[in-house]
């Protein structure tokens, strides 16, 4: 049974004087149970859009989401959100922001405090608790934005270009710790990136959209087991070809974003 | 924590000493030379002999209680009005839209015309000046709260939306603590004008309070005194705005950088 199952998804924006912009187009999509699903494409295919409106923060124009054969309306405690900037909220420790969705959702103390410990040693935030956001890397802050929506237990997290503001050092750990993190727990992840190597690096299938209005292009499964060695030459052909399919799709300036 | 920065005595400290030191002993020579008439002008010494007098024979603390008795009610009234009504109006556009308009146009009034108004309605006593110290900070106070509310970043409220956060849950755990930094400049904006409004008021009409007795000084041309209550005033208003400033220091400081 499918975790996530997207039909006939559309969605259009109407401006002041009325035009409507398509911003995505009869968007149709399967996620199973576990799966890690990359979501790829040029800026402003609508990529973050489709995240936003699984996530039930955007309403769709038309189609619907469906999350276990339940449509989507609204946020959903099923659904935990990482964002772009991890967002933390900076009058908040790291421990206070983690615990945030927990306190909102009336977790039991105790129990706040078991799975409170088991993240911040998984995802190695051991002595940063009682740090405020503006006190740590951005890497760092993204460690608790992950926390923060890994211990609401969510049966799919959506994660929105999550390592785009970190360095490449940081980046290429936080991706092995997200790939650790998976075998460990095997969650549905939903996941937008613009780096096509992070993409096939990570999915087990690579979705490229079109850009304005965002279709789905193409597929790509990626057969190779974790752990996986980013350098292998079948991820690297594989994401050359992608990066080639995004040339078809587009124009030339549209696409020079998109060096390897 | 921030470091602090030793404060180097450089020349330019110096000139700044030399500068005040001469002033002073200006005034002091030309007071008590005779050159300049004690109406216009007081030796400082004379400032300080008869700041201390009205200190020892007690003749000061009604009048500076009565005016701090005021400036705090009226403040604390603005704060807790200000605050109140613009998370209101956060909570509820439509009463926004609705106030907006009456609110901008009472802010537009100068405050010191509406006193005579004021003392007809309320008297020349307590009442009235707390009114007006009110008109005086509620709307820097109001405007600051909506205006730091409305710009608590997008991507808080999503956070808040995605853990299902209710209404009063966002307006308190992350409207009113992004606002935070905003309101306390509203607060220390109102902090800074209130004390104007007081004197302002006491020295129009009233029978107690620092302003009646700078007026009383002024009548019977007693300079030095003058002198001695306008520094008063205005230690009391840097103060003032000392302790909102320490008080936002204590509930930002850790996260925000000053």
């Amino acid at each position: 049974m499918p975790t996530i199952k997207i039909n006939h998804l559309h969605k259009s924006y109407t401006n002041e004087k009325g035009e409507a912009t398509k911003a995505l187009e009869d968007i149709n999509l399967e996620i199973r149970d576990g799966e890690f699903v990359c979501i790829v494409g040029p800026s402003g295919c609508g990529k973050s859009t489709l995240l936003e409106m699984v996530a039930g923060l955007l309403d769709s124009t038309s189609g619907e989401i469906l999350l276990d054969d339940v449509p989507v309306k609204g946020t959903s405690r099923d659904i935990g959100v990482v964002f772009q900037d991890a967002s933390l909220f900076p009058w908040k420790t790291v421990k206070k922001n983690i615990v945030f969705g927990m306190d909102i959702a009336k977790v039991p103390k105790e129990e706040q405090e078991k799975r409170l410990a088991k993240y911040i040693r998984l995802m190695n935030l051991t002595e940063f608790e009682n740090k405020y956001p503006a006190q740590l890397s951005g890497g760092m802050q993204q460690r608790a934005g992950i926390a923060r929506a890994l211990v609401m237990n969510p049966k799919v997290l959506l994660m929105d270009e999550p390592f785009s503001a970190v360095d490449h050092l940081t980046r290429c750990t936080l991706q092995e710790e997200l790939v650790r993190i998976r075998q460990e727990e095997n969650r549905t992840v939903f996941f937008v990136t613009h780096d096509l190597n992070e993409a096939v690096y990570l999915a087990d299938r690579v979705i490229l959209l079109t850009p304005r209005p965002g279709r789905v292009q193409q597929e790509y499964t990626v057969k190779l087991p974790h752990p996986r060695n980013r350098n292998d030459d079948y991820l690297i052909r594989l994401a050359t070809r992608i990066m080639a399919d995004i040339g078809r799709g587009c124009r030339e300036d549209e696409a020079a974003e998109y060096f390897i | 924590m921030k470091e602090k920065r030793k404060k180097r005595f450089t020349y330019i400290t110096a000139l700044q000493i030399l500068t005040v030191a001469a002033l002073l002993l200006y005034m002091q020579y030309a007071v008590g030379s005779g050159k300049v008439s004690k109406v216009f002008l007081a030796a400082p010494t004379d400032i300080a002999q008869k700041g201390i007098k009205m200190i020892t024979d007690g003749t000061l603390l009604p009048h500076l209680l009565v005016t701090l008795q005021e400036v705090f009610a009226g403040y604390f009234l603005a704060a807790a009005v200000g605050i109140t009504v613009g998370l209101l109006w956060v909570f509820f556009p439509k009463l926004e839209e609705y106030m907006n308009v009456f609110c901008a146009a009472i802010m537009a009034v100068p405050k010191t015309a509406i006193l005579p108004l004021l003392i007809l309605w309320f008297g020349i006593g307590f009442k009235s000046k707390v009114v007006l110290i009110f008109l005086f900070a509620v709307f820097t106070i109001l405007y600051n709260t909506v205006t730091g509310a409305k710009l608590c970043d997008t991507k808080y409220i999503k956070v808040a939306r995605v853990f299902e956060a209710s209404r009063v849950q966002t307006v308190f755990k992350v409207l009113i603590p992004a606002a935070l930094p905003s309101i306390f400049n509203g607060l220390r904006l109102a902090a800074a004008t209130v004390l104007t409004g007081v004197i302002f008021s006491e020295m129009q009409s009233a029978k107690a309070g620092l302003g009646f007795l700078l007026s009383e000084a002024q009548s019977n041309l007693a300079t030095a005194r003058v002198f001695f209550i306008i520094i008063l005033v205005t230690l009391i208003s840097v103060g003032f705005v000392k302790i909102i400033a320490g008080l936002e220091y204590l509930l930002c400081y850790k996260w925000r950088k000053l």
